[in-house]
C-alpha cells in the first residue's frame, strides 16, 4: 500500500515538473501578447508602436467579445491587479486559452 | 480485492496533494513581472420571488467568492451560498428554510499554455451550464434547466483541464477530473471520473463538445451529453443548448435557448430578451415514492420559459421570467421576478491601485 502511494506521488511530482518545465521553456507567457500582436500586425507596420497597441486592443477587444460576451455582460473595467486576477480565474473556469487571456487582460486595462 | 479497490482514489488524491505541495515551492519563483495580481472577493448577491403553480415563494441569496492569486500561476477559489427561501403557510405566517454550502474551494496551478492542475472541491466539468452559466448574475433564466440535476455536480479530487489553439481558427478545450466519496452533508460527493472536450472557432464564436461521466460506486451510473454555443457577429444575440443523458435515475433531457440584447435599439439598449425550450425524460426505473419526490423530474416534462433581463448597470440587473411546464396531470405556471447584484472588491488596503 505505501509503496503504491509513494510511487504515485512521485509520478504525480514528476508529471507536475514536467509540466513546469516545460511552461518555462516556452519563455513564458508575457511574451505571448507580443508575439500574437506581432504576427497581427500587417506587414510594413510592426514597427510602429502605436499600430501596434492599436493592433492589440482590436484583437483584445474580439477575444473579449468571442470569449466573454458569449455568457454574460461586459464588467466595468476594474484597476489592472483586480482584472490580472479576474482573467486568471477566468481562465481556468472558461478554458480561455494562454494567448487570448493576455490579449483580454491588456484591452481590459489599457 | 474490494479494500483495495476502494483505497486506491484515495491514495491517488493523497498523492495529487502531495505533488501540489512538492511543486509549490519551486513555482512560487517563477514570477512573472506583469500586473501583480491582488487578493479580490466577488460574488452576487439576489432576491427574487417565484410563483410556482401559484406557490409564492421569496428568496434572498448571496454568494460570495474569494479569489486569492499566489504568485503568478497560482490560485485559491473557495465560492459559498447563503439562501433563505420563505413562503407563506396555511396559518398565513411565513416560514423559510435556510440552506447555506460550499460551491467549490479549490486550487489551481496554471503549469504551462496547455494545461491547468486543479486540486480541491470543484464543479464538474460536464457540459456548459454548471460551470459557466450557473451564477445568478449570469444566467439569463433564474429557473434553472430541467437537466441540470445531471449537468450539475460537485467532485472532491483532482483535475486536469485547458485550453488551446490548434489552428488560427481553432481553439481545443479539454478537462479530466477524479473524484472521491465524501459523505459530508454539506460536502458530499460521488467517487466518478470523467471528463469535457470542446471545440471552439473563434472567428464563427462557435463551440461543441461533449462531456461523459461515470460514477464508480453504487448502481454506477454513467451520464453522457453535447452542448454548443453560438453567438452571432452581426447581430447580438447568442443561441445555446445542452443534451444530457443519464443511465441511472437522473433521467435524459435538452435544452435550447436564444438571448437577444437589444443594443441595436438606442432606447432599449439595457434590455435583453430570452426564450428557452426544453424537454426532459423521466427515467424509467424510478419508484412510485421517488416520482413523488421526484415532482416534475419524476415524470417526462416539457417547458417552454420567456423572460427579459434589464441591466441598470453592468452589475447590476432586473430579471422576470414567466414559465409554462407541461407534466402528464399537473401543468404549471412559473414567474419569477427579481434583482441579481454582482460585487467585486479588492481584499488588500492598497486596493487594485498599481
Amino acid at each position: 500500500m505505501k509503496m503504491r502511494f509513494v510511487l504515485a506521488a512521485f509520478l504525480v511530482a514528476g508529471a507536475m515538473s514536467l509540466a513546469m518545465a516545460s511552461s518555462a521553456g516556452n519563455g513564458g507567457s508575457k511574451d505571448a501578447p507580443k508575439d500574437t500582436a506581432a504576427a497581427a500586425a500587417p506587414a510594413g507596420q510592426s514597427d510602429s508602436q502605436a499600430a501596434q497597441k492599436e493592433n492589440m486592443h482590436l484583437e483584445g477587444e474580439r477575444r473579449f467579445r468571442s470569449n466573454c460576451a458569449r455568457c454574460h455582460a461586459a464588467p466595468p473595467k476594474f484597476p489592472a491587479r483586480m482584472m490580472a486576477t479576474i482573467v486568471r480565474h477566468m481562465r481556468v473556469r472558461a478554458a480561455i486559452t494562454d494567448q487570448d487571456m493576455h490579449l483580454i487582460l491588456y484591452y481590459m486595462t489599457e | 480485492m474490494m479494500c483495495r479497490f476502494v483505497w486506491w482514489p484515495r491514495m491517488v488524491a493523497k498523492a495529487g496533494l502531495l505533488g501540489l505541495f512538492i511543486v509549490f515551492s519551486l513555482a512560487v519563483q517563477a514570477q512573472d513581472d506583469g500586473f501583480k495580481a491582488v487578493p479580490i472577493l466577488t460574488g452576487s448577491t439576489a432576491y427574487f420571488t417565484r410563483v410556482t403553480a401559484g406557490q409564492y415563494q421569496d428568496a434572498p441569496s448571496v454568494s460570495p467568492l474569494l479569489l486569492l492569486p499566489l504568485g503568478d500561476k497560482w490560485l485559491v477559489e473557495a465560492k459559498g451560498s447563503y439562501s433563505d427561501t420563505f413562503s407563506k403557510n396555511a396559518q398565513g405566517d411565513y416560514s423559510g428554510t435556510i440552506s447555506y454550502g460550499m460551491a467549490y474551494g479549490q486550487i489551481d496551478y496554471i503549469a504551462n499554455r496547455y494545461m491547468t492542475l486543479v486540486a480541491g472541491r470543484f464543479t464538474t466539468p460536464f457540459n456548459i451550464y454548471g460551470e459557466r452559466l450557473a451564477p445568478n448574475w449570469v444566467r439569463a433564466l433564474q429557473t434553472g434547466p430541467l437537466t441540470s440535476p445531471v449537468t450539475s455536480g460537485s467532485a472532491l479530487g483532482g483535475m486536469v483541464r485547458g485550453g488551446f489553439p490548434t489552428s488560427d481558427s481553432l481553439n481545443l478545450t479539454y478537462a479530466l477530473y477524479f473524484s472521491s466519496n465524501n459523505t459530508h452533508h454539506l460536502l458530499a460527493t460521488d467517487r466518478s471520473t470523467g471528463g469535457r472536450i470542446g471545440f471552439f472557432l473563434p472567428h464563427q464564436r462557435l463551440e461543441i463538445g461533449a462531456s461523459f461521466q461515470q460514477v464508480l460506486q453504487a448502481d454506477r451510473p454513467h451520464s453522457s451529453g453535447i452542448f454548443f454555443e453560438w453567438q452571432s457577429d452581426r447581430a447580438p444575440v447568442t443561441v445555446r443548448s445542452e443534451y444530457a443523458r443519464s443511465s441511472g435515475t437522473k433521467g435524459s433531457g435538452y435544452w435550447i435557448e436564444s438571448v437577444y440584447r437589444l443594443s441595436q435599439i438606442s432606447a432599449l439598449r439595457r434590455l435583453e430578451l430570452v426564450g428557452r425550450g426544453e424537454q426532459f425524460f423521466a427515467a424509467s426505473n424510478l419508484s412510485a415514492a421517488t416520482i413523488k419526490k421526484l415532482g416534475a423530474l419524476g415524470k417526462d416534462t416539457n417547458e417552454a420559459d420567456f423572460g427579459m433581463n434589464y441591466y441598470l448597470r453592468s452589475d447590476v440587473r432586473a430579471s422576470a421570467s414567466y414559465g409554462r411546464q407541461f407534466v402528464l396531470g399537473k401543468n404549471a405556471n412559473l414567474w419569477t421576478i427579481g434583482m441579481t447584484y454582482r460585487f467585486v472588491m479588492p481584499m488588500l488596503p492598497q486596493g487594485g491601485a498599481q
